[in-house]
Order: structure tokens, then C-alpha cells, then sequence
């Protein structure tokens, strides 16, 4: 990208991101409609209304949108989404850390999976300082979480081999 | 069941004598109410046999202690990280989180514990004295009634549009769409529910709250090095214990508005069905209409955290008031409190107040009592709670994302509901980034489901005939009040404006 092409693009307002959360509801909108057309007026009425006021706000803000694009006010990058440049893939990577925190959980139970997302997450946002304190701090708040919540409140948790281990013990 | 004073101060000093049940009670409510996915609700169940096993009067002053504190322990994570710990505090954080960012997260708890407190022992003695009548309340509101004091909450989308018009309301509309997700309420159809079984109830409110406030907030705090702006770090170094009785000040100054707005809460509470998100929501939207600065709301305005947090614990003696009078639970809690009052063969209605008159008044000193003592031990310890923002997020984000995703799990114990969550993350994030308000969308979520229940209800009942919504005197007051208080900060503006212009 020249130096001009860049000076431009950072005096006009990139919309890209903007348009993402309109274009999901329209989208959500329309599948919705899809879902209730055979349905009694019960199911109709109140998604009718509402999903036909959001159509036409969404319309209203894509209408406008184009016309900052036209008037060449605005671009369509998504800046503003991705920003700062410097942390996308470190965001990336955390998304998909909870990803499989979710996914693990099941199999690893709570204090195992919680243990292991926490050591990742902490040397991941850390750029892979302070290796023991996120040891320490991981170890710590896992077996915190299991005293209070699976021991302490009894409530049920997603358990695993450590549970299982711990269970003769509580 | 008028009230004797006569009564009152020995119950009163005798409910003293249970501290050592109370002050237990607050702590884990506190706690309880702190973390998303739990609630007192779900401990009281949780510790259910211990409640049963102990003596009625004992049994009902923990379950009140723990209620209590469980509504001001929700405030604590939605004012320091901007994570409601219940859905009743869903409107703290829009005051209390930038408060915090700008150095005054010590004063915002100071705030949020006196507005409390007050809020609640003054509706425990508006209950206490006026029982019957409010009893009356839960009569007179109807579906059509109900309706209107919902548009009331969702007129807060519009008012949160404020700043961007159409993205506020884009964001408040697809709120209601996502709240009507799953079956409808008179024939079951499932609707827009992706093919998920776990969907067919609806959308569950904790992996919306957690999702859209949490885990958003998660993603977005590793931008900086504490959520505390530059100069709020400085502010929030040089803190100590003047910075609280700043906040108490502060509190104690807007009396007048601490009244008005917990009595919001009360009149809501006793309505059964109706929670402690609405009463928020509600008094939030009133409390910017009547005021002179509305444009401070949502930058860290004090009265926007006295409203929610005052109107929330209104709502609290408001709900055990049908429970008690007439039998009817207005909330979760209380029917829990209602379970363990007839397993112990203490028969609630009009009779408990004559046949058992120290057990029925007996609740609401417990409640003034807890708040009394909960005071006394939560304000000293709002300088270090407020630490907490000094964290760097290094460990803060990973530490809200897998404490709050599993919050999300506890309510029915679905693997979904974490998924659902996260998902409800990345709309937030997305949201939070491009200036689409996160608070609008879970105002329509909370109550867009309510308000199709109400409005089914009434055209059920009235056979589809749409002018059912004008047929009470009590629904027209309330539509020309919902349609003034709408329309007065315009007015206002307006006047303003052409003051402004002649000057």
C-alpha cells in the first residue's frame, strides 16, 4: 500500500466493521421469518413486528452507509473491528484457547481444564513472561474454583480425573 | 395485619440476637451474588437441607440475610469489571464501569453499597407499613398494566440511542428478536431456534449476560495494562479511606433520588413475575428523563448508579410482600422461601400476620437488620475490593473468561449454555467495537420475551381485540405517563435549545 493510499484510507471512516452486526441481524431476521410462516398468529405477531422494524432500521443504515461510500466519506475496511493491529493474533489465539476450554471441558472436567486454559491464556496475553507467577496463579485459582464451587457449594460442575481422584478425600 | 409498633422493637432487638446467622449469611451472599450463574436463589437450594434442618425463625432469617446481600453483591463485578453479577444489575455498569475506568471505582462501591442499603431498609419499612395495600398492587396490574411498565424498561433502548440513533436501536431491536427465540408461549411452536433443543425455552439469560458483558469485556481489556485509564491509575494508587466517604457523600446527598427510585423498585417487586432487571431498567430510564444533566448518563453519572442499585434492592422486600400477604412468590427466592415455610407447616396468607404475627414481621426485620449490619461490614472493605482493577489483565482476562463461561454452565447444567456464551462474546465484542450498545441488546433480550407473554396473554384474553390495551383507567395513567416520559427529555431539549439561542 503507497503512502498516499494510506493517508487516505486513515482520514476516511471505515464502515466495514460497522455493517457486520446489520448484516448478522438481517440475516438472523430473515431465518427467523422462515421459521414462523406456517405458524399460528401467536408465534407471528411479536416477531412480525419487531423483525419488521429492524429490517427497516437496518435498511435505513445501509442506505446511508452507501452514501458515505459514494461520497467517498467512508471505506469499507474494518479497521475498527481488528484494531489494534498489533493484537490480532493474540485475540485470535485466545479465541481459540476458549474454544477449547469449552470443547475440553467435558472430557478434562473443571479444575484440570480451567488449570490448563488459565497457564495458556496468562503466558499467551504475558508474550510468555512471568512464567512462574502464571504457574502459580493457574495452580491456585483452579484449586480455589474446585474447593469453593464443587466442594463448598456442591455445585455440578463438569468433573474430570482430578475430581474423580479428589472424590474419596470430600 | 396493620402494624403494631408495639411489636417492632422487640422483634427488632431480637432479630439483633441472630447476628451470628446474619453475618455468615451476608459474606456468602455477597459472594453468591458477585459471580454470574449463581444467585440466591440457587444456594438457597443448594443448602436447602441445612435451611430445614434449622429452625423456622433461624431457617428464614439466613434465606433473608443471604437474598439481601446476594442483589448488592451483583453490583460489585458490574461496577470494578463491568460484569453483572445478576440480571438486576444488568443497568449498574452503564454508570458504575466508567466510573471505575476514570480512577473512582472506590467511590462508585461506596455509592452503589449506601444507595443500596438505604434503598432497601426504606421499602422494608414502606413494606412493613403499608403491606396491605401494597398487597393490592399485584391485583390492579394486570397483562395490559404489565405491559406498559415493560415499555417503560425497553423505552431505555431509545434512550441509549441517544448518542447513535440507528445503531442503538438496531442493537435494542435485535435484543427483542433474539429474546423471542424458542417456543411461544400459547402453542409451543419453536421458532428460530437453529435446531437446538436447549434453545426451545428461550434464550437463558446468564450465557447472554456473561457472553455480551464478560467475555466481551475479557477480549477487550488486553488492550491495555489494567482496565483503568492513565489517569484513573494515578487516582487509584493515591486512593485511601477518603475516597469512600467520598462516595458515601455522594450517595447520601442524593437522598431524595436513593427514595424515589427504590420505591420504583417496591411497586415492581410486588408484582409477581416481574424482577429486579426491569425495576433497574426502569428507574435508570426515569432517573435520566427528570434530570438536568441526562447527557452525563453513561459517562460515570452518579445518579445513574443510585437508580439501578437503589430500585434494585427495592424490589427485594417488594417480592416477599404477595408471598407473605396472599401466598403468591413474586420471584424465585421466594418461592424457596415459600417451600421450606410450608415444610415447617407455617401457612402464609392473611392468618400467618394474626396466628404468627413475630414470624411475619419477623421477615422484614431480618431484612432491616441484614442491611443494617451489612453496612457496616461491606463499606470498609470497598478500598481493597476496588484493588481489583489494578490487576493487569494479563491475568485478568483469562480469569473472567473461564470463571464466568463456567457461571454460565451452573443454571441447567447445559454444555450448550458455554457455548452459547461465548457466542454471545463475539456479538458482544463485535458490538462493543463498532459502537453498537451491548446494554441495549440485553435490554431486549431480558425483556422482549416478557412483554410477548404479557401481550399474549392480553389478546388471548380479550380474543385478539387490540383496544384491550386502553381498557383500564390504571393502563391509560400509565400509557400517558410512559408516552410523557418519553417525550419530556425531547421537550426539554428543545427548551433548552431556544434558550440557548435567545441568550
Amino acid at each position: 500500500m503507497t503512502g498516499d493510499s494510506m493517508a487516505e484510507r486513515r482520514e476516511k471512516k471505515s464502515i466495514g466493521g460497522d455493517l457486520v452486526i446489520p448484516v448478522a441481524a438481517l440475516v438472523f431476521t430473515l431465518y427467523y421469518f422462515s421459521t414462523i410462516l406456517d405458524s399460528p398468529w401467536t408465534a407471528q405477531v411479536s416477531a412480525f413486528f419487531v423483525g419488521a422494524i429492524l429490517i427497516a432500521l437496518i435498511a435505513a443504515f445501509l442506505v446511508k452507509s452507501a452514501r458515505q461510500i459514494i461520497r467517498k466519506e467512508a471505506s469499507w475496511h474494518f479497521d475498527t473491528l481488528v484494531s489494534p493491529p498489533g493484537l490480532v493474533l493474540r485475540r485470535l489465539l485466545l479465541l481459540v484457547l476458549t474454544l477449547a476450554y469449552i470443547a475440553l471441558i467435558e472430557w478434562g472436567g473443571f479444575t484440570l481444564t480451567s488449570f490448563g486454559f488459565l497457564f495458556l491464556a496468562m503466558l499467551l496475553l504475558g508474550g510468555g513472561r512471568n512464567f512462574r507467577l502464571a504457574l502459580l496463579l493457574s495452580v491456585s485459582l483452579s484449586l480455589v474454583g474446585y474447593l469453593l464451587f464443587i466442594v463448598a457449594f456442591e455445585t455440578r460442575f463438569p468433573v474430570g480425573p482430578f475430581e474423580a481422584l479428589m472424590k474419596p478425600l470430600f | 395485619m396493620e402494624f403494631d409498633w408495639d411489636i417492632f422493637a422487640p422483634l427488632f432487638a431480637h432479630t439483633l440476637t441472630f447476628w451470628w446467622v446474619i453475618i455468615p449469611a451476608i459474606f456468602l451472599g455477597l459472594v453468591v451474588g458477585a459471580i454470574p450463574g449463581f444467585s440466591a436463589a440457587n444456594t438457597i437450594i443448594i443448602l436447602l437441607p441445612l435451611t430445614l434442618a434449622m429452625d423456622v425463625e433461624v431457617g428464614l432469617i439466613f434465606m433473608v440475610a443471604l437474598y439481601c446481600s446476594s442483589r448488592m453483591g451483583a453490583g460489585i463485578p458490574a461496577i470494578l469489571v463491568n460484569i453483572p453479577g445478576t440480571a438486576g444489575a444488568a443497568a449498574t455498569p452503564l454508570d458504575g464501569y466508567p466510573m471505575t475506568r476514570a480512577g473512582k471505582g472506590q467511590q462508585a462501591l461506596a455509592i452503589s453499597f449506601v444507595s443500596s442499603t438505604a434503598g432497601g431498609l426504606l421499602t422494608t419499612i414502606v413494606a412493613l407499613l403499608a403491606m396491605p395495600w401494597l398487597a393490592q398492587v399485584a391485583f390492579y396490574l394486570h397483562s395490559v398494566e404489565m405491559i406498559v411498565v415493560m415499555l417503560f424498561g425497553i423505552s431505555l433502548i431509545a434512550t441509549i440511542a441517544a448518542r447513535d440513533t440507528l445503531k442503538g436501536l438496531i442493537a435494542g431491536f435485535l435484543g427483542l428478536m433474539i429474546g423471542a427465540i424458542g417456543a411461544d408461549a400459547v402453542y409451543a411452536t419453536p421458532r428460530a431456534t437453529f435446531g437446538f433443543l436447549e434453545l426451545y425455552d428461550g434464550v437463558p439469560l446468564i450465557p447472554a449476560l456473561v457472553g455480551l458483558f464478560a467475555v466481551s469485556e475479557a477480549f477487550l481489556v488486553i488492550e491495555g495494562e489494567t482496565i483503568l485509564s492513565g489517569k484513573g491509575q494515578d487516582l487509584m494508587r493515591k486512593a485511601g479511606w477518603a475516597e469512600t466517604m467520598e462516595g458515601v457523600r455522594a450517595a447520601l446527598s442524593r437522598w431524595w433520588h436513593i427514595v424515589w427510585t427504590s420505591l420504583i423498585g417496591l411497586v415492581i417487586g410486588v408484582v409477581p413475575g416481574a424482577g429486579a432487571s426491569i425495576a433497574a431498567f426502569v428507574a435508570y430510564q426515569q432517573s435520566r428523563t427528570f434530570s438536568k444533566t441526562p447527557e452525563l448518563y453513561g459517562t460515570g453519572h452518579i445518579e445513574g448508579l443510585v437508580a439501578p442499585e437503589s430500585a434494585n434492592n427495592g424490589v427485594t422486600s417488594g417480592t416477599l410482600i404477595p408471598l407473605l400477604v396472599i401466598g403468591i412468590p413474586g420471584g424465585a427466592t421466594a418461592a424457596i422461601m415459600l417451600v421450606v415455610l410450608q415444610y415447617h407447616g407455617v401457612t402464609v396468607g392473611p392468618e400467618l400476620f394474626i396466628e404468627n404475627p413475630e414470624l411475619a414481621y419477623g421477615v422484614f426485620t431480618a431484612m432491616a437488620v441484614t442491611y443494617a449490619l451489612m453496612i457496616l461490614t461491606i463499606l470498609p472493605l470497598s478500598r481493597y475490593m476496588s484493588r481489583v482493577t489494578m490487576v493487569s489483565t494479563t491475568y485478568m482476562a483469562p480469569l473472567i473468561i473461564a470463571f464466568t463461561l463456567v457461571g454460565s454452565f451452573v443454571p441447567r447444567e447445559y454444555l450448550f449454555d458455554m457455548y452459547l456464551a461465548f457466542a454471545f462474546g463475539v456479538l458482544g465484542y463485535i458490538a462493543r467495537k463498532t459502537g453498537y450498545h451491548t446494554a441495549a441488546i440485553l435490554i431486549g433480550v431480558i425483556l422482549g420475551p416478557l412483554l410477548e407473554q404479557y401481550f399474549l396473554r392480553a389478546m388471548k384474553m380479550s380474543q385478539g381485540d387490540l383496544t384491550v390495551l386502553f381498557s383500564s383507567s390504571l393502563a391509560n395513567i400509565l400509557w400517558v405517563l410512559l408516552i410523557l416520559s418519553v417525550g419530556f427529555p425531547y421537550a426539554l431539549e428543545y427548551r433548552r435549545k431556544r434558550l440557548k439561542e435567545r441568550e
